[in-house]
């Protein structure tokens, strides 16, 4: 392989991210996810008051910590930056790592150059500014220390899998789950170190563990010792986490379940706003039941994988553990599991088979299945958009499509963007504006600056909500279809109240589709 | 041969004759005299040559109780006097000199003392032990005044005679009014500084030693040296290996060690061991002379001379050290058998600045109580983990008290141990970096016996962190200096890693009584104190501080497969408590009474150490 051709290509890839963000951006469209970023970093910055809750708290903390880091090319650029760069750090190592496989680099170069940049998915994670960008990161190389492990069983590459295990659950808490779906691997494990009769099948020897009682001891002591040392920086991570939110912020979960922390809570409802498309919405939700087969049909990699892997049945468990991981989420019939997340199983795929897809037939038949399967990933990318219900994904996919066509069109302002110039234009330090970021985070970040705005982090506030002639001028209202109306208490229908009840007179000042500002008489 | 005891021994059927000339090699390599060679070499018993010489017709004389004119004693060497056993007392009144010897049929030494000095020679039998303590004790002094001055004579700036020095002193007691005076003139923000000072540090130091556990894990299959290696080399190539084994009231031991020296896989004609015994230590000495079977070692006792530590015990005995390589086990250690031979192997391997070699040390009685399965998991994650870690980021790596090879000729170019410093090796460490040499870590272990007694625990690690205090004392003197010499990455390993380990355990109950204060009790004036923002990095840095070091703990338990230790490092927030008492009590101790060796009890333990051993050896082939 030419020197310096992985280092390269990175370069090439992290420049079209940036083309590609700088479009979409030049036609309007941003990711709510990466915005909300954004305007964390700006509160972080700008705001005097709860530094702690904005810089321990927001969460997935590693997606806005990773943001920080950008904040010089700044807060609307930052979250994407990070993912844009993070994915193409993805490409590197996974390149790298191959290095060490039995395939040509003429062979996984291309391949898996043309995943990171035909993709559509790998795209959407680099571009928006989302967590799905870490996220991969961090299976991959979780994935990548365990097959470390069982290829040279120093405990490093565990206490590695069990650091960017914490980093993966500080990405999605969700994954906290793990620690069920990794059981069966890890125990099969303990049991091939716990060395009986090697000759027999894992059941025999786990009958015969049974009725020894030194063996038995053996293979608890062995499971422990390997979940704890796999899970306990993780757990003790989050149960730190959860005291620290309780102490600082009065309630536990206050990362998980905040709209001013996570965004989450505002991003499922946009991603799954009945009220915009009540047609499309089955796909997520008809897919729950069959996640596990969806996930191997938009992903022939990782069958591939399957079909390439030879190795020991624990290493089969391994790989195999996140779909373990979806059987688990799905016992609690509340949860939806986004579709967004099958990206994750290309990296696995791709480790597993730069680990074990080379031993089981001929580096030519190999090659070919790899080749094949990742040409149909990449086709399957493009079909998950086509049927995705995600609001922001149908509209990345639009926009992606008509690009060339809009290559000389002028600059197309997002309606966030045109709200935020309208309230930069009207509101001073005498003329405030009252804005709930619960909600209309997007906006407080086009605005740029806090001067002029009366924000949730005030002390304030809630006098400014509840009697709102005292300090603002104007307020921000979030209209009857804007997906967040019920998560900030600025909506149509609390001004209805507002002026019925404490007999506020409103003037309509500006409008769009999701939002109204109004001037307080 | 010349006639000696040992060849009417042969005639009188008491003795192998085989065993002469095997004698004769060592004794002639060494510069002994027969008897003493066969005293002490394992070929034969002390009683056994005790009561052939009493059928032979000659009563023992209590030399230690004879009348002694010094003017004859002092014509003599010590060291002659050493390798062939005799003391002349006195003269008579028949005008011969009374003159003690262990081999009192030896005419060699008769001829040689009659012409030395020209006149009728008359020797009577004594005990080899009781001419040892005399000898040294009247003709050690020199040796042990160069054992306990020559460092601070050679190289000034490494002894610990001086604990604080008047630019140590200015610096403390500076930084103190300072900080004083900033409290007075802004309280708030001192109190706040301070705290952030201390919890970023207890935070930094104990991610430092995460860093260095997760360095020393990726070695963790490394074999510095194979046993193929090993099988590879020949007897005869084997050069001589010297043990110092200082001991002092370790009676309960003796037969314990002897059985353990006896399970090296090295040639015992090679095997120079010292057994180093203190002049007031009749304890230890009268164990040896009642053993009932060979003794495999030489006594020498060292004359009484401040400070009574071991290190300055080792030092005299290097005056006496015939290896090429010298080595120090404690009375109890229980080493691998091929220690010895991977030491040669890989001091062969390395290259030339390569001058210790640092071997792992566990314990045998792991799974007593709490204490030593706490003990046996800091001691694996030291040992197995954290200088493994040291090793590969070049950075000075603190010895530990026993199982540490020299090369003996650059120990002595070092200058020895520091009699001063209560943790000599710790120190040692640290000089041969500075020296610009370097520390190897060799894959062999040796089986200690763990403390199992908390208040005899406690003392002990007293002695280790004032140990760590005075080391940091000395090589911060000059800190630039030492910055010039070991580099920038060596000084803040150094600092982090020796001098953090003190300063972590000062200020570990303090930052926890703070953590209680504010999260339990709530004390108003606490967070009327602190902004909100400063009590959320204490008490993360306490609290991820406190779970690292669980998972430091819990770590160690891979390599030698100790998965049933695992669940005891969750107690290592209690363990740590413990080590701040001590480490009290060693700060205390720095400052009245620095060079005290506090003495650990050994054999304390219910568990026989052999059987032990050969478990967890076998558990380590078999698991």
């Amino acid at each position: 392989m030419p020197k310096n051709l992985t280092k390269i290509l990175t370069i090439l890839l992290i420049v079209f991210y940036v083309i590609i963000a700088w479009l979409l951006k030049r036609d309007g469209f941003e990711h709510s996810s990466g915005l909300f970023y954004s305007e964390k970093l700006m509160l972080l910055f700008q705001a005097k008051d709860n530094t702690i809750l904005t810089l321990g708290f927001t969460f997935p903390s590693l997606v806005f910590l990773s943001a920080l880091l950008f904040v010089p090319f700044g807060y609307l650029f930052a979250p994407v930056a990070a993912s844009i760069v993070i994915i193409a750090l993805l490409f590197y190592i996974i390149v790298e790592e191959f290095k060490l496989s039995k395939f040509s680099y003429k062979l996984y170069v291309p391949l898996v150059f043309a995943l990171f940049t035909l993709h559509p998915m790998f795209v959407f994670a680099a571009v928006t500014g989302r967590k799905n960008a870490i996220i991969q990161l961090f299976a991959f190389l979780i994935f990548r220390s365990f097959f470390r492990y069982f290829k040279r069983p120093v405990t490093f590459h565990l206490s590695m899998a069990s650091l960017y295990i914490t980093c993966f659950i500080f990405s999605n808490y969700d994954f906290i789950w793990l620690i069920l779906a990794f059981f069966p691997f890890i125990f099969l494990v303990s049991l091939d170190g716990v060395k009986t009769n090697n000759t027999q099948s894992p059941l025999f020897q786990y009958t015969e563990m049974l009725n020894n009682r030194s063996l038995r001891r053996k293979l608890a002591n062995r499971t422990a010792s390997l979940y704890l040392i796999i899970f306990l920086l993780p757990l003790i991570a989050v149960v730190l986490f959860r005291a620290l939110n309780a102490q600082f912020a009065g309630s536990a979960t206050y990362f998980i379940d905040s709209q001013y922390a996570n965004w989450r809570i505002s991003g499922n409802r946009i991603a799954t706003n009945l009220l915009v498309d009540p047609v499309r919405n089955n796909f997520l939700f008809q897919s729950q039941i069959i996640i596990q087969g969806f996930i191997l049909f938009l992903t022939p990699l990782f069958i591939a994988a399957l079909i390439l892997f030879k190795g020991k049945l624990y290493e089969l468990f391994t790989v195999l553990s996140m779909l373990f991981y979806y059987s688990l989420m799905l016992l609690d019939y509340k949860y939806t599991l986004s579709m967004g997340y099958f990206l994750l199983f290309i990296p696995i795929a791709l480790v597993t088979i730069c680990y074990y897809g080379t031993d089981k037939y001929s580096i030519k038949i190999s090659s070919w299945i790899f080749g094949v399967a990742t040409v149909l990933t990449i086709v399957m990318g493009f079909y998950f958009f086509r049927h995705t219900d995600a609001s922001e994904e149908i509209q990345f996919a639009q926009e992606m499509q008509s690009l060339p066509s809009k290559m000389g069109n002028e600059r197309v302002l997002s309606e966030s963007n045109i709200v935020a110039e309208y309230i930069r234009g009207l509101v001073s330090e005498q003329n405030k504006i009252l804005i709930d970021d619960a909600s209309a985070y997007d906006v407080v970040v086009h605005i740029g600056n806090l001067n002029g705005l009366i924000l949730p982090h005030e002390k304030t506030f809630v006098t400014v909500v509840e009697n709102p002639k005292v300090a603002a001028k104007y307020i921000l209202i979030a209209k009857v279809l804007n997906p967040t109306h019920n998560l900030t208490v600025l909506n149509s229908y609390n001004l209805s109240l507002m002026q019925t009840n404490k007999n506020l007179h409103t003037l309509l000042m500006f409008e769009t589709k999701n939002w109204a500002i109004y001037q307080v008489e | 041969m010349p006639i000696s005891s040992l060849d009417n021994m042969v005639s009188a059927g008491l003795f192998e004759a085989n065993k002469l000339a095997e004698i004769e090699v060592i004794a002639n390599d060494y510069g002994y005299s027969y008897v003493k060679t066969a005293l002490n070499f394992g070929f034969l018993t002390r009683k056994k040559y005790v009561a052939f010489l009493e059928r032979e017709g000659f009563s023992f004389v209590a030399v230690r109780e004879e009348e002694l004119d010094a003017y004859y004693i002092n014509q003599c060497e010590l060291l002659e006097l050493n390798a062939i056993l005799f003391a002349p007392l006195r003269k008579l009144p028949d005008g011969s000199l009374l003159v003690a010897a262990a081999d009192p049929q030896d005419d060699k030494l008769k001829t040689l003392l009659s012409i030395r000095f020209q006149m009728p020679i008359k020797i009577v039998a004594a005990s080899d032990l009781d001419i040892t303590w005399l000898i040294h004790i009247k003709r050690g002094e020199y040796f042990v005044k160069e054992s306990v001055f020559s460092l601070m004579k050679k190289d000034p700036d490494y002894s610990g005679l001086v604990t604080f020095t008047d630019r140590q002193l200015i610096f403390f007691f500076g930084l103190l009014a300072i900080i004083v005076v900033l409290l007075f003139v802004n309280f708030m923000s001192t109190a706040l500084v301070i705290n952030l000072v201390f919890s970023v540090l207890f935070f930094i130091t104990i991610l430092f030693k995460l860093y260095l556990s997760l360095k020393g894990s990726m070695a963790e299959m490394n074999e510095m040296v194979t046993k193929e290696e090993v099988a590879t080399i020949k007897d005869n190539s084997l050069p001589v290996y010297t043990i110092l084994l200082p001991v002092y009231k370790e009676d309960r031991l003796i037969r314990k060690l002897i059985w353990n020296l006896r399970s090296l896989d090295y040639p015992k004609g090679k095997l120079d061991v010292k057994l180093l015994i203190e002049e007031d230590d009749d304890k230890t000495l009268n164990a040896v002379r009642n053993l009932d079977f060979p003794a495999n070692f030489e006594t020498i006792v060292v004359p009484f001379h401040m400070p009574k530590t071991k290190p300055k015990a080792c030092n005299y005995g290097l005056f006496f050290c015939k290896g090429k390589y010298l080595t120090i086990y404690d009375a109890e250690d229980v080493p691998d058998a091929d220690q010895l031979k991977k030491c040669v192997a890989l001091f062969r391997k390395l290259p030339d600045d390569f001058v210790v070699l640092q071997g792992a040390l566990n314990y045998f009685n792991k799974n007593e109580n709490m204490l030593t399965r706490m003990f046996t998991l800091e001691y694996t994650y030291w040992f197995d983990y954290m200088l493994p870690g040291l090793l590969s980021l070049n950075v000075p790596i603190p010895l530990g008290g026993t199982s540490n090879h020299f090369k003996f000729d650059k120990l002595i170019e070092l200058g020895g141990w520091d009699p001063f410093n209560v943790t000599e090796d710790a120190d040692l460490g640290v000089r041969v970096f500075e020296k610009g040499y370097k520390v190897g870590v060799v894959n062999s272990t040796t089986f200690e016996e763990a403390n199992n007694e908390p208040f005899n625990w406690i003392r002990q690690r007293s002695r280790w962190i004032k140990g760590y205090m005075q080391t940091t004392l000395v090589h911060m003197r000059n800190p630039a200096q030492l910055i010039r010499r070991i580099g920038w990455w060596g000084f803040l390993g150094f600092n982090f890693f020796i001098t953090g380990t003190s300063i972590t355990f000062l200020l570990y109950p303090i930052l926890l009584l703070f953590l209680l204060i504010y999260a339990i009790v709530k004390l108003a004036f606490v967070t009327a104190l602190f902004p909100e923002w400063v009590l959320y990095i204490a008490t993360f840095n306490l609290v991820a501080g406190n779970a690292l070091m669980i998972y430091v703990n819990m770590l160690s338990v891979f390599k030698r497969k100790y998965y049933e230790l695992i669940l005891f490092g969750a107690l290592n927030p209690i363990y740590w408590l413990m080590h701040s008492i001590a480490a009290y009590k060693g700060l205390w101790q720095l400052i009245y009474k620095p060079f005290y060796w506090e003495k650990t009890e050994h054999g304390l333990t219910k568990v026989s150490s052999s059987a032990n051993v050969q478990q967890l050896n076998e558990a380590e082939i078999v698991v």
